[in-house]
């Protein structure tokens, strides 16, 4: 397996009158191959639990292992793990900083130790795996690409260091419909292609339900459910407390069956159309 | 004071450009708008990133000029620049990042810079205050720290902080992007409430097709012209201007149009609740 936590807890400014227990006893498998998203209301814990993985929070209570990289060792090869995890943070148009963008993706690699070709050469593949244009924005500051483009910079940083795991904390928040489609289509394909795992975090259930193989449920730092979204949509009892709402399919289907027309629990638009056509020819 | 005025307008525009000049390239971020924004109306406005949205928010209090053409806001020209405080007193924005609209530490606090720069009386300022937490529902948490709260009450004390300087117009642009379901369902309701209770005019701009459904209006930006307006059902049947623009269907709607290609007699509809009593008629 790729990712293994467990008994994980983590308590932000403990033994004050701050203290804030942000992750309670979480354990949980990830395999190679798999997408999967982590949803949860602000402050349930997702970012705490991601920052674990690549070892910008330290390991206090239980134990994480990522590959085969201990966490909980006294001194684990940080620079091994943050290169086999890409991570992509909130925003992530924000940490470009350099003043071109091929300078900026090549930032990453050549702080990994790859020598100068070999980090142009990463950057120049990585640009163009993100569907940017090399020579077109090669030598443009970072600023005058457009929100969407920037994020796909941002995403080639972190690309171009060759992980095998990407994590990405909303990586669709903020952008327009065709911005959001880009990206998730984007994802994907970087998952059959280069990536093996991939954890997302999202608020966006639409997304979750039709981009995920498997989905993780915080609420207020426990683990409240670890399943397939089909499987968790069918099942919405876990939801009532949380503040999470049903995707639109799912819930155009709950409506539905409480008027009893019952056409299982679709993730998208097309098994929701599908899905509707049987019910209405079955009964004509 | 134009004549030609409708006073049921809290704003109209007139044929308003906006031009931006880098070396020597010229852009339009906004060419030849004109149009007439109801009092207390709730309106959307649609568009891509790039489409003129903000630009077009930003004339509405004055932030920007319009190169060519004018903006009148209850009256008054925003190119006369002695007015422009009148003109942001009545036009409150409200931006996608609470974080950088917060300017004291204690919730309260923040709501008084605002009033406390007209140089209001202070008695006046608490009723303000108190008034405007109380409506956004963050009257009890008045003594907290702007910190320690969540990304929807966060943005529901920045509605507040514009409240409390008694606009007659809230801008919300893509406030509710940062947010979880949660926190989304929250300002929706906040302003759905401030523009159905207090009669607030409303002006939502807004990735989320879902949020537009329930405006009044919709305006559809694209390449900074607008290229259609009118009621969330006369906007989302326009399905080739629409996907043109950008923009994509509220999913109910969607899957309306592809079961009428599909052959099934479906009304345009645009909430999930619609769409099942839509499909309830058909059996």
């Amino acid at each position: 397996m790729s990712i293994k936590v467990k008994n994980l807890s983590f308590v932000y400014s403990p033994k004050t009158p701050f203290q804030k227990i942000a992750l309670d006893d979480v354990s949980f498998e990830i395999n190679d191959g798999e997408t999967t998203g982590i949803i949860g209301s602000t402050g349930s814990g997702k970012s705490t639990l991601i920052q674990h993985l690549n070892g910008l929070i330290r390991v206090t209570k239980g134990s994480v292992k990522v590959c085969d990289i201990d966490l909980t060792a006294k001194r684990p090869d940080l620079k091994r793990l943050r290169s086999l995890i890409g991570m992509l943070f909130q925003y992530p148009e924000y940490q470009l900083f350099a003043d071109t963008v091929f300078k900026d993706v090549c930032f990453g690699p050549l702080n990994f130790g790859f020598s100068q070709s070999e980090a142009e050469e990463c950057a120049a593949q990585a640009i163009a795996l993100v569907g940017l244009d090399f020579d077109e924005v090669k030598d443009k500051s970072p600023f005058e690409l457009s929100g969407g483009q920037k994020r796909r910079a941002a995403i080639a940083g972190v690309l171009a260091c060759k992980p095998q795991i990407l994590v990405l904390d909303e990586p669709t928040a903020g952008l327009d419909p065709a911005g959001k489609r880009e990206m998730l289509e984007l994802i994907k394909r970087l998952k059959g292609d280069i990536i093996k795992t991939v954890i997302m975090i999202s608020h966006n259930m639409d997304e979750i339900a039709e981009y995920t193989d498997r989905v993780l449920v915080m609420d207020n730092g426990k683990l409240i459910k670890d399943a397939p979204p089909r499987d968790l949509f069918s099942d919405i009892s876990c939801f009532n407390n949380t503040g999470l709402k049903l995707p639109h399919t799912v819930n155009i289907a709950s409506i539905l069956k409480k008027r009893g027309i019952d056409i299982g629990t679709p993730l998208n638009i097309n098994e929701l159309v599908f899905n509707i056509k049987q019910a209405l020819d079955g009964v004509k | 004071m134009n004549n030609n005025l409708n006073i049921d307008n809290i704003i109209t525009i007139n044929n308003a450009s906006v031009i931006y000049q880098k070396d020597n390239l010229i852009t339009h971020a906004l060419t030849q708008v004109t149009l007439e924004i109801k009092r207390g109306s709730f309106i959307a406005i649609l568009g891509r990133n790039g489409s003129g949205k903000s630009t077009l928010a930003k004339l509405l209090n004055a932030s920007l000029l319009p190169d060519i053409g004018e903006i009148f806001v209850d009256g008054i020209n925003t190119n006369d620049e002695s007015r422009a405080f009148d003109i942001r007193s009545k036009v409150g924005m409200v931006f996608q990042n609470p974080d950088n609209q917060m300017v004291a530490t204690i919730i309260e606090d923040d709501l008084a810079f605002g009033p406390e720069n007209l140089g209001i009386p202070r008695a006046e300022i608490r009723e303000r205050v108190d008034w405007a937490l109380k409506t956004v529902g963050m009257y009890e948490h008045r003594l907290r720290a702007t910190q320690k709260l969540s990304g929807g009450q966060k943005q529901r004390v920045a509605i507040a902080a514009v409240l409390s300087m008694a606009p007659d117009v809230l801008i919300l642009d893509e406030a509710t992007a940062m947010l979880d379901p949660r926190g989304r369902e929250e300002v929706m309701d906040t302003a759905r409430k401030l523009n159905t209770e207090k009669h607030m005019t409303i002006v939502l701009i807004t990735h989320y097709m879902d949020e537009a459904v329930c405006a009044d209006k919709i305006i559809v930006l694209d390449e900074g012209r607008v290229v259609t307006e009118g009621t969330p059902i006369e906007v989302f049947r326009q399905v080739d201007l629409i996907k043109k623009a950008g923009l994509e269907f509220p999913t109910p709607a969607e899957a309306a149009f592809k079961l009428k290609t599909l052959g099934y007699n479906i009304p345009v509809v645009l909430t999930d609740d619609e769409l099942v009593e839509a499909l309830c008629q058909l059996k």
